[in-house]
């Protein structure tokens, strides 16, 4: 019976080259196709914008660069928009840090809601900071109205104030990250060796957490710097780039200079893109496994812990008031200026509206950035092409790019023939699938990671094609991966402002847009019920999201218990 | 040397509890370590071992009970107001610093002047063979050179107790030989007080003055090596320290002044020499047959005394050691045969005698 199938085997193999060929290169060949896609959807639109900045009336220029050097109010806005970029990494870093300290090393009783509460704002589109603070503070704020405030909200403060709190758990998040790898053991020696708790954060816990926390740095930094909502919301007089991008294009349809504007803005980004994806790769210290044991509470002494409770206070409180001011305020017309509960903001018409376009959008860009995020996975780990690092490169520098840097791109490279997507829904999905492919690959390339080579070799050795192989063995063992993918990309895409921004034609209002615009026009009521929506929308995708984790987690430990 | 400093405890612990939530991990401990002894604890892993290590070494408070250095209650005390120091399983040396510096932490912590900081560690340096290594960083040390290191670290501040939480868990099996030796002749040259957790009974066995074994939160037996593997308190034990035969019988007599006691077991009567002072008359016992303390002979059809003959099953020839499995009546004794001259014999044999020697320990069987 064996010879018999091995012939069978045999003659199949040598009856097909092409098939073999097939076979042997389909790898290489959808790597081809996936670089396609990135470079037109990703890079040609960049490179577009690159090339509007340089390009006049009459060929290449560098006039466009000129104007914006020697004009002050463009100087004044790179020089906002940097200071702004470094306070908040600054106090984010500040922030985060005292959060994470307090989650991993303080009491047994405050970690779990605190943590609770830094990771809120997770579920908030960021420009909910914005909206909260105006009717706190705005012209017809509560606090305003009711203390007789003349505090100026809109300008650099208050975008200061709303990018921090929107940022808080980025920061938080990696460096708990980075705290939690710390071996306990360490803390533990130096403290057996006699030093205390101020003694140990300065001689070992900072000084083995700074690569991390550059690295969060660099990273906050970009975001900020990048970030549209807040600064255009609250920015009022003050310049920012990308608030100016925005103005330049729809108001004054200057497109060189948006593009100049734009360039300017992409440097930083890319810059700080490779220092952090090349220069601190690697830079993390090593230490010998032991057994992973949770840090256990040290004595810590009042002093030293004063200032990280005051800090977690502040920011823990802050957070909680601007979600329950938002929520108050979604059931009055104006808050603090109306009396009446009203439920007219839920059911307001223009803002389901935009959640049923938002949601149609985000649905389309899910399911497709899902799908190249599995695949993009799949190449950059298994193929074995020269230049699979650039693919890699390219496909998680999405997140890195301004939104609205993108959105121009997509405008300049997309509004003529050939393609012309301007108008339809699918130019506002595509760019979301490309702007936030980075999180979908890198899920599916830890999934990767975790299964070894060997079963795909043993399945090929068993007789499958490649085809076979990757639809029966790869896709169902990536299916965690594209699922995790295929929700990041729609919360992701629901609450992204900054790139559709430029992209929505008049009639068709998504969420975040129409948050923006009542947000701007002082119509609270409606913009809090509509950001309460975009919330709950995206509680429910966190949970999902957390669900599929856990249950993978277990199918993860399970497969390891057996292998033992 | 004198006897009474050296019997004074250094080290007591009064019946110490610690519960983590409603989770008792150590259910009533009580122990003293006399000056320059080293105990270890062992135990199966969940044992409750590195917990009692890291109570006394403050990293975790205590439940209730008492922890006394040196005639100090030190329950209150952190860790870094307390004269103990821990080694950890995996090191724990700082990665950020060199050799030199990780053995001067402690130090410059305590504000030594720069000199004599410099002095002790090279001092330290030169105990563990490391002098050449002072400038180098840790990742360019080996696991058995880091180990050295750690240990420099942990005796720089001359503590009066030593705490090793599994310190040769991460060494391949040569190495932890060679350095558990090196830790043996350092801690007896230095006569510090050590307490050892691991969780390998042989290495505890080889390294400590007395062991002491541990069992769900609980002490299950204190002594020396040779009286925790010769006389067990427990199958537990019996079993812990080493592989163990059982065979159940009952004192039938025990001779007051020879001690010589007879033992019916299914299989006949069994004479030993009872050098144990629990055993009554009509006890039921068992007893605890150790694999290398049995004669093992060809079947010659002739019947001695302590004689039992049954079926050779296996026979696993190893050069210096040969493991028989040999199956009496419907029971199957393991016996290790030391020295084996006659191996090409013994593979074919079918029937074989056991020669239960007069030196087996005996258990009280609970019932």
């Amino acid at each position: 019976m064996a010879p018999a199938e091995l012939s069978v085997k045999l003659q199949a193999s040598s009856g097909s080259k092409i098939r073999d060929f097939l076979n042997a290169n389909l790898i290489n060949i959808l790597a081809a196709f996936l670089f396609l896609l990135l470079a037109f959807f990703l890079l040609y639109p960049i490179i577009a914008v690159l090339i509007k900045s340089l390009r006049g009336p009459s060929g290449f220029t560098l006039e466009y660069y000129r104007s914006f050097f020697s004009k002050n109010y463009y100087f004044q806005s790179l020089f906002n928009t940097l200071l702004l970029g470094v306070i908040n990494t600054v106090v984010c870093l500040v922030i985060g840090f005292c959060l994470a300290y307090m989650t991993t090393r303080g009491p047994w009783i405050l970690r779990k809601p605190l943590k609770i509460i830094a990771l809120i704002p997770l579920i908030a589109p960021p420009y909910l900071f914005a909206l909260s603070l105006i009717i706190l503070f705005g012209r017809n704020g509560i606090v305003t109205r009711m203390f007789d405030l003349h505090w100026q909200l809109y300008g650099f403060n208050g975008v200061v104030i709303s990018q921090t709190l929107a940022f808080i758990p980025l920061a938080y998040m990696m460096i708990e990250n980075t705290l939690m790898s710390l071996n306990p053991n360490l803390e533990e020696s130096a403290y057996d060796m006699g030093a205390s708790e101020a003694t140990i954060l300065r001689t070992i816990t900072i000084p083995l957490l700074a690569p991390g926390l550059l690295k969060a740095a660099l990273l906050i930094f970009v975001m900020t710097i990048a970030e549209f909502g807040n600064a255009a919301i609250l920015g009022g007089r003050t310049p920012f780039l990308a608030p100016d991008t925005y103005t330049m294009i729809t108001g004054e349809s200057d497109f060189n200079m948006g593009s100049v504007l734009s360039v300017i803005l992409i440097a930083p980004c890319i810059i700080i893109f490779f220092i952090h994806n090349y220069l601190l790769e690697g830079k993390k210290f090593t230490t010998i496994g032991g057994k992973p044991v949770a840090s256990e509470p040290r004595k810590i002494t009042p002093l030293i812990q004063a200032p990280f409770i005051i800090i977690t206070t502040v920011a823990a409180g802050a957070i909680f008031i601007c979600f329950a001011v938002v929520f108050v305020a979604s059931f009055y017309k104006i808050l603090g200026v109306t009396h009446n509960v009203v439920l007219s903001n839920y059911l307001d018409f223009t803002s389901n509206q935009a959640i049923y376009n938002s949601i149609r959008v985000s649905f389309v860009a899910a399911v497709i950035g899902a799908f190249i995020g599995v695949l993009l996975a799949y190449v950059i780990v298994r193929g074995k092409f020269f230049g699979r690092t650039f693919i890699e490169m390219v496909s998680l520098s999405g997140f890195a790019l301004p939104g609205t840097v993108v959105g121009i791109g997509y405008l300049l490279a997309f509004s003529a023939p050939p393609l012309k997507l301007t108008g339809g829904i699918m130019i506002l999905a595509l760019n979301c699938v490309f702007r936030f492919l980075a999180v979908g690959v890198e899920a599916g390339i830890s999934k990767l990671h975790q299964i070894n080579i060997e079963i795909e070799e043993a399945s090929a050795d068993l007789g499958a094609s490649f085809l076979t192989t990757f639809y029966r063995i790869v896709l169902p063992i990536m299916f965690p991966a594209f699922i995790a993918g295929f929700i990041y990309t729609f919360m992701t895409a629901i609450v992204s402002l900054s790139a559709v921004v430029f992209l929505v034609s008049p009639g068709f209002a998504l969420a975040s847009v129409k948050i923006f615009d009542a947000a701007v026009y002082g119509e609270v009521g409606i913009a809090s019920a509509t950001t309460m929506k975009l919330v709950l929308i995206v509680t429910i995708c966190m949970l999902i999201l957390n669900f599929i984790r856990n249950k993978t987690r277990l199918g993860g430990s399970m497969k390891k218990s057996a292998a033992v | 040397m004198d006897m009474r400093e050296n019997e004074r405890p250094m080290l007591i612990l009064k019946d110490i509890h610690k519960f983590y939530g409603k989770n008792e991990v150590i259910k009533g401990v009580s122990l003293e370590v006399r000056k320059g002894e080293l105990v270890t604890f062992v135990g199966p892993s969940g044992c409750g071992k590195t917990t009692l290590l890291r109570l006394i070494g403050g990293f975790t408070d205590v439940s209730s009970g008492d922890i006394i250095l040196d005639g100090q209650r030190i329950n209150d005390l952190p860790p870094n107001l307390r004269d103990t120091r821990i080694c950890f399983q995996n090191y724990a040396l700082f990665p950020h610093m060199t050799v030199a510096e990780n053995v001067g932490y402690g130090l410059k912590i305590n504000k030594w002047p720069k000199h004599r900081i410099e002095a002790r560690v090279k001092e330290l340096l030169e105990m563990v063979e490391l002098q050449a290594f002072a400038d180098r960083m840790i990742d360019r040390l080996s696991g058995g050179q880091q180990q050295r290191v750690a240990f420099a670290r942990a005796l720089s501040l001359e503590p009066k107790v030593l705490l090793l939480d599994e310190p040769l868990s991460n060494l391949d099996a040569n190495l932890r030989l060679v350095m558990r030796e090196e830790i043996r002749n350092l801690q007896e040259r230095l006569q510090i007080t050590t307490v050892f957790v691991t969780h390998d009974q042989f290495e505890a066995m080889a390294i400590s003055d007395r062991l002491v074994v541990m069992k769900d939160g609980l002490i299950e037996q204190v002594g020396s090596p040779i009286e925790i593997y010769e006389r067990p308190a427990n199958e537990f034990i019996a079993g812990f320290v080493g592989y163990v035969n059982f065979m159940e019988g009952r004192v039938a007599s025990i001779d007051e002044n020879t001690r010589n006691t007879v033992i019916n077991t299914e299989y006949g009567k069994i004479e030993i020499t009872l050098s144990q002072g629990d055993i009554n008359s009509a006890d039921e016992v068992l007893m605890v047959i150790r694999p290398e303390s049995v004669n093992i002979s060809l079947d010659c059809g002739g019947k001695g005394q302590n004689v039992l003959s049954g079926a050779l099953k296996s026979y696993m020839y190893a050069g210096s050691l040969a493991k028989c499995t040999v199956k009496i009546g419907d029971r199957t004794m393991i016996i290790d045969q030391y020295n084996p001259r006659d191996a090409q014999q013994f593979k074919h044999a079918e029937k074989v005698e056991v020669h239960i020697p007069r030196s087996v320990h005996l258990l009280k069987r609970k019932r």
